[in-house]
């Protein structure tokens, strides 16, 4: 009885801790976010399209491989020309590494040629949250229907070397491929690698 | 990269050598003898951070990264792979990360080229040393040292010490582990392991390798007397594999388990929940329905029905409503318990409330004082009429309370679909089905309290009713006889003997109370008090005796793989001693001279999970089938297909065709 009830109190407490996570298979979280010019973006504005989540800190050494590179816009790039609805979202909080104003956030996609389809401002971390994003970059692809296809990494190294890019594989360019050539996407969940996120 | 060199020469004018390296919170240098010499030597690169400056272990846990070595030298010198100590989890804000913190050394052996007279080589290295922000680091170290081919190497007492240190943490091979994996299972939320250990240890740390396949977090472990039961929490939609490996820790010591084999959570678990809700409800409440006519709950149900004749027609409709609110609640009690449990991770089946010695301990004492009464040993005094005028209609509350706890171990076949599906459910969904359950439990007398009529065909109150009354008795006697046998195979010998002696002394302390004399109904009072509480305590005291039959061995999922992987068919007998149709089965059919010859003709390892006692592992098992009650045959093919149920009341004929279809296939 004693073992009942120590059951009890803990399931009491163990249910507040979960941490919640958008699982690859099943309907991504719907969200609502302001972007850097005040437009107000919403998931299911985007139904029968694939959108992609790119949890982003200018900061964070791993964005830095990525934007530094011209890695991450050049995906961006490639994929909002097949129609793919790319969204990059800032959940620093205010006060932690890599929070922008939404001007210097702009002032910031203009000098580096950010290609996204709109950055979302979450220094709530409401988005964040929702999708239990851990790291930057943590990347998420979501299929037309609006099922999640694909969470984690950006691609196999975690290395923070940017000439390790080449040799690497992009889980997010190999979803959105097979994807939109409308093949099952094989690899739906990895580790994501680099900073963790600043809410 | 805002790296600061230190550049240190090297002891020779040829070398010129970079054997430090101070960068952003942290240092680095080498652990290494001055000079080599015959043999093998473990060198280490030594990492120190700056106060609340962390690196990663291996698998880095919800961020960062692992540092990374390259290492370059003479092919001759031959470098071992690198030995990782046991990592810390680090809670940094919302993520867990597996890293190290002020220092760590990561070790790796090096055994130099015999012919050789100077060791030279470099290792290449990237880092990423994090607070909350990280900074990563890029360098080279390289070493070069004399070697004596004759002479030990010399070492600075320093360095030898850190070696020593550090050696300790690093996993050694499971192959001398005192924990062995009893079992793992993948489901689609967690890893569940089983360890059990031959040394007493502390319980034990474990640290996933996969980080694609588990999360880093705290795993939930619980210790059992002789097992400890760990649930790894899996990262949402990852792939399914059949192996994983990881670290265990314990007691300062640690093992890694390399590719441990892992059962899958069968697939028709995740097709069990297609049924729909309305057909599991309807399910249930027929379930609840063929309750009343069980043999261990007809006898309570037959004093309520005994009081209800008796009471007048304006109570019996605020008495049948009393009696369903009590099987409603203690179904939702019940109901509840079963979810909160679940959500904490443990897993328990239906029949828990009888799988406590004292529950079945006080079921007896209350069946046994019942039958007393109806027999006529005693009645309820006219100094007690009072309090039984109150007791009627709380008394109808009450025996809705009784019937449900009764009513556990008769697990009719629709309540098992049905409690099988609530395992699996949401919280709701699974509610529903506990209150649907009650409900066709109450409907009997709900049914008596629309239709009044149907009452009034009932015979008149007379003499016959205590004739009835005493006839009822016998049912509870037999329901006390069998409970007492449910406590001896949970308790054994002295659970019995406990048992019968409580009954005696409390119907001695009856008969004596039924004195006139003052003195001899305290003495009665004390007897029958002192009675329980002692046999309470007792039972309490007990351990559970492990019994075992001759043919059959004890169920584990271990011994079932490791059967099926040599094409042996199986039988598993889901079993409980509170369960009479997996006694009957038993007795029967599975225990029978004929049974146990075709069993041993075609070479088919028995196997029993006896569920008489709260057993996760055999929970989980069940869980598998979709099922959440006992009884359940499960017989696995030698061909290594799909394991067939049979059905709960079970024929040698069904045996029999068993081995037909499999050998005409």
């Amino acid at each position: 009885m004693k073992r009942v009830l120590g059951l009890l109190i803990l399931s009491l407490g163990l249910s507040n801790l979960a941490l919640a996570a958008a699982t690859p298979g099943e309907p991504a979280p719907a969200f609502e976010a302001k972007d850097i010019t005040g437009q107000t973006r919403k998931l299911s504005d985007y139904k029968g399209k694939w959108v992609v989540m790119e949890w982003s800190n200018k900061d964070c050494p791993y964005v830095k491989k990525h934007y530094g590179s011209g890695n991450m816009q050049a995906l961006q790039k490639k994929y909002t020309a097949q129609s793919v609805v790319w969204l990059t979202v800032l959940s620093s909080a205010k006060g932690k590494e890599g929070y922008m104003e939404a001007s210097d956030a702009a002032k910031y996609a203009s000098e580096k040629n950010v290609a996204a389809t709109a950055t979302l401002m979450d220094s709530s971390g409401t988005v964040g949250k929702l999708y239990g994003a851990k790291t930057t970059p943590h990347m998420f692809v979501i299929d037309p229907q609006g099922k999640l296809a694909y969470a984690g990494a950006i691609d196999d190294n975690d290395s923070s070397d940017p000439a390790v890019i080449a040799k690497s594989k992009n889980y997010v360019a190999q979803a959105l491929d097979f994807g939109l050539a409308g093949k099952k996407i094989e690899t739906a969940s990895v580790r994501p690698y680099g900073c963790g996120v600043k809410y | 990269m805002k790296m600061i060199f230190v550049l240190m020469m090297g002891f020779s004018l040829t070398s010129f050598a970079l054997e430090n390296i101070q960068a952003d919170h942290v240092k680095i240098s080498w652990l290494a003898p001055q000079k080599f010499g015959a043999g093998t030597e473990t060198l280490g690169l030594y990492f120190q951070m700056d106060p609340g400056w962390h690196i990663y272990w291996k698998n880095p846990g919800d961020s960062g990264a692992a540092p990374k070595f390259n290492f370059k030298g003479k092919a001759q010198t031959q470098i071992s792979a690198m030995s990782w100590p046991i990592p810390q989890r680090l809670p940094i804000s919302h993520l867990t990360n597996l890293g190290y913190e002020k220092t760590v050394a990561f070790l790796f052996d090096v055994q130099p080229d015999p012919k050789s007279i100077q060791v030279n080589f470099e290792v290449k290295m990237e880092w990423l040393v994090c607070q909350e922000e990280c900074i990563p680091g890029f360098g080279t170290l390289s070493l070069s040292r004399s070697r004596q081919a004759g002479a030990k190497a010399q070492w600075s007492e320093a360095d030898q010490n850190q070696i020593k240190y550090f050696s300790e943490r690093i996993p050694a091979s499971s192959d001398v582990s005192p924990w062995s994996v009893q079992s793992a299972n993948l489901t689609d939320k967690d890893l569940q392991l089983r360890l059990s250990s031959k040394e007493d240890l502390t319980a034990p740390e474990i640290f996933p390798l996969d980080g694609n396949l588990l999360l880093p977090q705290q795993p939930k472990i619980e210790k059992t007397k002789h097992e400890v039961l760990i649930s790894i929490p899996r990262v949402a939609g990852s792939a399914k594999v059949s192996k994983t490996s990881f670290v265990v820790a314990s007691s300062g010591r640690a093992w890694e388990f390399e590719s441990v084999p892992l059962t899958a959570e069968s697939d028709n678990v995740a097709s069990q929940p297609d049924l729909s809700l309305w057909f599991l409800l309807f399910s249930a409440f027929l379930g609840g329905v063929i309750l009343n006519l069980m043999p261990c709950v007809l006898p309570v149900l037959s004093i309520k029905f005994i009081s209800m004749t008796q009471g007048r027609p304006e109570t019996r409709v605020k008495e049948v409503f009393l009696y369903t609110a009590g099987v409603l609640s203690t179904f939702a009690i019940l109901g509840g318990i079963f979810l909160a449990l679940r959500s904490a991770g443990s897993s328990i089946g239906w029949g828990f409330q009888l799988q406590s010695p004292l529950i079945v301990l006080s079921l007896i004492l209350l069946f046994w004082l019942m039958a007393l009464n109806f027999l006529g040993f005693f009645e309820m005094g006219t100094s007690t009429m009072n309090w039984a005028g109150r007791w009627h209609n709380s008394g109808s509350f009450v025996t809705g309370i009784l019937s449900v706890f009764v009513a556990a171990p008769c697990t009719g076949p629709f309540m098992g679909t049905a409690l099988g599906a609530a395992a699996t459910l949401n919280s709701f969904s699974a509610m529903m089905i506990f209150l649907f359950l009650g409900l066709g439990l109450a409907s009997p007398f709900l049914l008596l309290a629309a239709f009044p009529r149907a009452l009034k065909k009932m015979p008149k109150p007379g003499p016959w009713m205590d004739s009835l009354k005493q006839f009822f008795a016998f049912p509870l006697l037999a329901t006390v006889f069998w409970l007492i046998w449910v406590l001896g195979v949970q308790t054994g010998t002295a659970g019995w003997s406990l048992a019968s002696g409580l009954l005696l002394l409390t119907g001695f302390a009856i008969w004596l109370g039924k004195s006139s004399r003052q003195g001899f109904v305290i003495l009665a009072w004390l007897v029958g008090l002192g009675a329980m509480a002692f046999t309470g305590h007792s039972i309490l005291g007990l351990r559970t005796e492990n019994k075992q039959q001759s043919q059959w061995q004890s169920f584990s999922p271990a011994r079932l793989a490791q059967a099926r992987l040599e094409h042996q068919a199986v039988f598993v007998d889901f079993t409980a001693a509170w369960c009479i149709t997996c006694q009957m089965n038993k007795k029967a059919v599975l225990e029978t001279a004929k049974a146990l010859q075709l069993f041993q003709d075609h070479k088919v390892l028995l196997l029993v999970a006896d569920w008489t006692e709260q057993n996760p592992m055999i929970t989980e098992a069940l869980a598998k089938f979709g099922r959440n009650s006992v009884p359940v045959y499960a017989f696995y093919p030698t061909d290594g297909s799909e394991p067939k149920i049979l059905p709960q009341i079970l024929s040698l004929h069904i045996l029999e065709n068993l081995f037909k279809t499999t050998t005409s296939q």
